[in-house]
């Protein structure tokens, strides 16, 4: 891929980031009733503060100036100030992006190093008591309800064994003492040299995070399967095993790596959908990560928040699934953008 | 001297098998973080349930929502508009300096003003003051509040403003005060994890806080941590699990799992808000009293409470919750009786039924099918229809204007429990929450009446007899008080759940 061509890939995103930013935007200017009204609900504000409120949110200009303010700010990552929190809302997500970030890392870690082998294994040993297995818990995995499955967990490990915590990312009295470097609290531990305290943030993200990539590592379970089926069809494959390479070097060295091309596009893009998974773990375990604070929001219709957030959420997606383009035709040189 | 030897042996043993000192740490399972630390800017029950256990009021509320003085050690009603309170000396603020009048005057001056937060900002709380005009010192342990207006209700208000040091406002400014709490509460700040948890250590210094409750002193526990769990299952978890000791929102469909568990149990208590159906008497249908009260005997508000609230609310018969001040006990009850309301409708020219629409929001959804299929059953042929909250406000809380529509199904809330705050804006003519649009000059007079009598005791018989008067007319359905249920671990002594859903720590204490 030449340098041109990923350029021009990337201004295509711009229409894309353009058409989203007016779907955000249309869905406030087209909520029924007046969203400032709204917003306040029971509580009693100042006429001063309404006013505020409305001189926020842009309502005193005509639409199309109002859209191309909303543009203009978001560039800047202004989106005016969250009523609820009383501080600007770009500040409110900031604070909460680490925590859903690392979740998100973990999770599909986690689905990356259990899906892959998996798959493997049920390709090579396909139609066997494994395979089936695999099979039927890979339908499982996706048609599960994540907030079933985790409760369940925190039912099985949290009240029953009594091993793992319920919610939160830390206990307070052992994450005394830690500097944050990177807000990542896996690594912060590591970096301060705090291994209880790992051992301690390892035990809060474990289960939100098999939760969360429970579906990704079924999905990506059944492509690497179908895709190294397909692989070890192929010529060169028997052209290796007539060579007499041994069946590890096969399998691991040759075939795995062309048959993780369909999965390593698939995992950038489910990445993406581990964001709205977010919102419904982060719920259940009390994580206390963007997911939650824009189930929070639209319960108390803070728009300006979810406005926000929702842009962002699609930034990430188009970011991913362009990335997920690039990686491959990186990959496969064959496939041109 | 031997026996000293085996003494000194026998604690050296006792000492080792004494168990590692932890921090006695109580957590409490929440459904929501804080919007902010800062005392004077927020309008958010659960906001003040955390700060309250940092800041101290100059009053306070026990559990069974009798008021007592706080910061200050005593208070006098000099007219219907002048209090004067007079404030304990020796309270010091958690970074040591002590607690004046200036600061209490500064706390309160600060909500009340406009831009009293600074910055040009007002804050939201001063609408909690009503007529409060001014706040004055007096000498150097007394406070002067003037109202504008006789308002009866100042002291039951007065325990939702905490008090804050000037110094440390005037140091950090507003925005500091978001995050940086620092009171004279039994607790202070350790640490806020925004969206995770609010951690806050036992205040040593603490000045023992009401002196009309018992156990003054320093906290019992020395930390406590508000832990945010939002989904309700999980918090059951926590609790069922011992991360957790007190966990709020139980519901009701897991409080047999709770008391099945060997480590914790079930808490009730009456909540604060009134659920009732609103009429719209100005309407043709339910100008007739008669067509009102067909509507009361047709509703079996206790199969209702039973199948769909999971029998976790107590039946009312006026707006007031039975544990509110001016409550009438003998109210007569319409019971559930659709023949009655039959032969009610006929009388009042309706042999064949009539027709109506019941509105509500989505959340009361279930409540309000059952309440029409039961209608229906006593030929009130009845539609409910769901619409956004806030449209439905402006559709019904016309404050004097047109109503269309013909039944509500809403609540209003009282956390103070006192009627002024809930009867009068709902009855009194065209007031705020009158979403009924009743109009009865004699109960006016009642109200008002009362809401400027300084006679606690004759206050309180001026609602009882306004109660009376309104039963019989009907013009909204009184259904319910939907109690607050919360989950205990068996651990926790010394505390109790409060009316108003606060969750005060300073006296709980852990096994």
């Amino acid at each position: 891929m030449t340098f041109t061509r990923f350029l021009e890939r990337l201004l295509q995103l711009i229409p894309v980031l353009l058409g989203v930013s007016v779907i955000v935007f249309v869905m406030m200017a087209l909520t029924p009733g007046d969203p400032v009204q709204i917003m306040i609900g029971d509580q009693i504000v100042t006429p001063e503060q309404e006013a505020q409120m409305r001189r926020d949110l842009g309502l005193d200009r005509p639409v199309v100036e109002r859209f191309f303010v909303f543009l203009g700010n978001a560039l800047q990552f202004d989106f005016g100030q969250s009523f609820y929190h009383r501080r600007p809302v770009s500040e409110v997500i900031l604070e909460r992006l680490p925590a859903t970030i690392e979740l998100t890392v973990v999770a599909m870690l986690i689905a990356l190093f259990t899906a892959i082998p998996l798959g493997v294994l049920a390709a090579v040993r396909k139609n066997s008591i494994f395979d089936r297995i695999a099979t039927v818990g890979g339908l499982l995995g996706v048609s599960l309800p994540g907030f079933w499955f985790g409760i369940l967990l925190l039912m099985l490990f949290a009240v029953h064994l009594n091993l793992l915590p319920v919610a939160g990312r830390i206990n307070y009295g052992i994450s005394q003492g830690i500097t944050p470097y990177t807000h990542f609290l896996l690594i912060d531990t590591l970096l301060n040299g705090r291994f209880d305290a790992f051992r301690n943030a390892l035990a809060h993200i474990i289960l939100p995070a098999i939760t969360l990539g429970l579906p990704m590592t079924a999905i990506l379970m059944r492509v690497t399967r179908t895709a190294m089926l397909e692989v070890l069809r192929a010529d060169y494959v028997t052209f290796a095993q007539a060579k007499g390479l041994s069946r590890q070097r096969i399998l691991w060295r040759h075939a795995l790596k062309n048959a993780l091309i369909p999965t390593v596009s698939v995992a950038a893009i489910e990445t993406g959908s581990l964001l709205g998974g977010n919102m419904i773990i982060e719920t259940v375990f009390g994580w206390p990560g963007l997911g939650r604070l824009v189930v929070e929001s639209i319960f108390v219709r803070n728009y300006p928040l979810v406005q926000a957030a929702v842009l962002l959420y699609a930034v990430i997606y188009v970011m991913l699934n362009f990335f997920a383009d690039i990686l491959y035709t990186i990959l496969n040189p064959r496939v041109k953008l | 001297m031997k026996v000293i030897h085996r003494t000194i042996v026998a604690s050296a043993i006792a000492l080792c098998m004494a168990p590692a000192v932890q921090a006695q740490e109580l957590v409490v399972g929440f459904t929501r973080d804080a919007d902010t630390l800062d005392p004077a800017n927020h309008r958010n029950r659960e906001t003040e349930t955390i700060i309250r256990n940092i800041y101290d009021g100059i009053l306070t509320r026990s559990s069974d929502m009798q008021i007592h003085p706080e910061i200050a050690e005593s208070y006098t009603q000099v007219s219907p508009t002048v209090y004067d309170f007079t404030i304990r000396s020796g309270i010091t603020f958690h970074d040591g300096s002590s607690l004046t009048v200036e600061d209490v005057k500064f706390t309160l001056d600060r909500v009340i003003l406009e831009g009293g937060m600074g910055d040009g900002q007002t804050s939201p709380r001063g609408s909690l003051l009503g007529p409060v005009e001014s706040v004055e010192i007096v000498d150097d342990s007394t406070i002067r509040i003037t109202l504008s207006e006789p308002w009866p209700l100042l002291p039951a208000m007065l325990p939702h403003q905490q008090i804050v040091s000037q110094a440390h406002v005037e140091e950090v400014g507003s925005a500091g005060m978001a995050t940086q709490a620092m009171g004279a509460g039994p607790f202070r700040l350790a640490d806020w994890r925004r969206g995770d948890s609010v951690i806050l250590e036992r205040f040593d210094d603490y000045y023992g806080g009401a002196t009309g409750i018992p156990e003054a002193g320093p906290a019992c526990v020395e930390r406590v941590i508000f832990q945010v769990i939002p989904e309700s299952a999980s918090r059951v978890a926590a609790l069922l699990s011992g991360d957790v000791h007190i966990i709020n929102e139980l519901p009701p469909h897991s409080m047999n799992q709770v008391e099945n568990s060997p480590n914790a149990q079930v808490m009730t208590v009456n909540g604060t808000r009134s659920f009732f159906l609103a009429m719209n008497n100005e309407g043709d249908i339910f100008d007739d009293v008669r067509v009102r009260q067909a509507v009361a005997h047709a509703i079996d508000r206790d199969l209702i409470i039973d199948r769909i609230l999971g029998g976790t609310a107590t039946k009312i018969d006026g707006i007031m919750s039975p544990d509110a001040f001016g409550k009438n006990p003998d109210l007569p009850e319409y019971e559930f009786n659709p023949e009655r309301s039959r032969e009610l409708l006929a009388e009042a020219g309706y042999p064949d039924g009539i027709s109506v629409t019941l509105d509500t929001e989505g959340a009361l959804r279930d409540t309000a099918e059952a309440i029409a299929s039961l209608l229906t059953n006593a030929g009130i042929t009845t539609q409910v229809q769901v619409g956004e909250g806030t449209l439905l406000t402006q559709k019904w809380r016309t404050q004097g204007g047109e109503k269309e529509g013909d039944m509500y199904l809403t609540s209003w809330g009282n956390s103070t429990l006192d009627p002024f705050d809930i009867f009068v804006p709902t009855h009194r003519t065209n007031d705020r929450g009158n979403s009924a649009g009743y109009s009865n000059p004699e109960l006016d007079a009642l109200l008002d009446e009362a809401g400027a009598e300084l006679d606690r005791e004759r206050r309180g018989e001026l609602y009882q007899q306004a109660e009376a008067l309104v039963n019989a007319e009907v013009p909204y359905v009184y259904l319910w008080v939907p109690q607050d249920i919360y989950g205990v671990s068996t651990r926790l002594s010394n505390w109790s759940p409060s009316p108003d859903s606060r969750i005060n720590l300073h006296r709980a204490c852990l096994d």
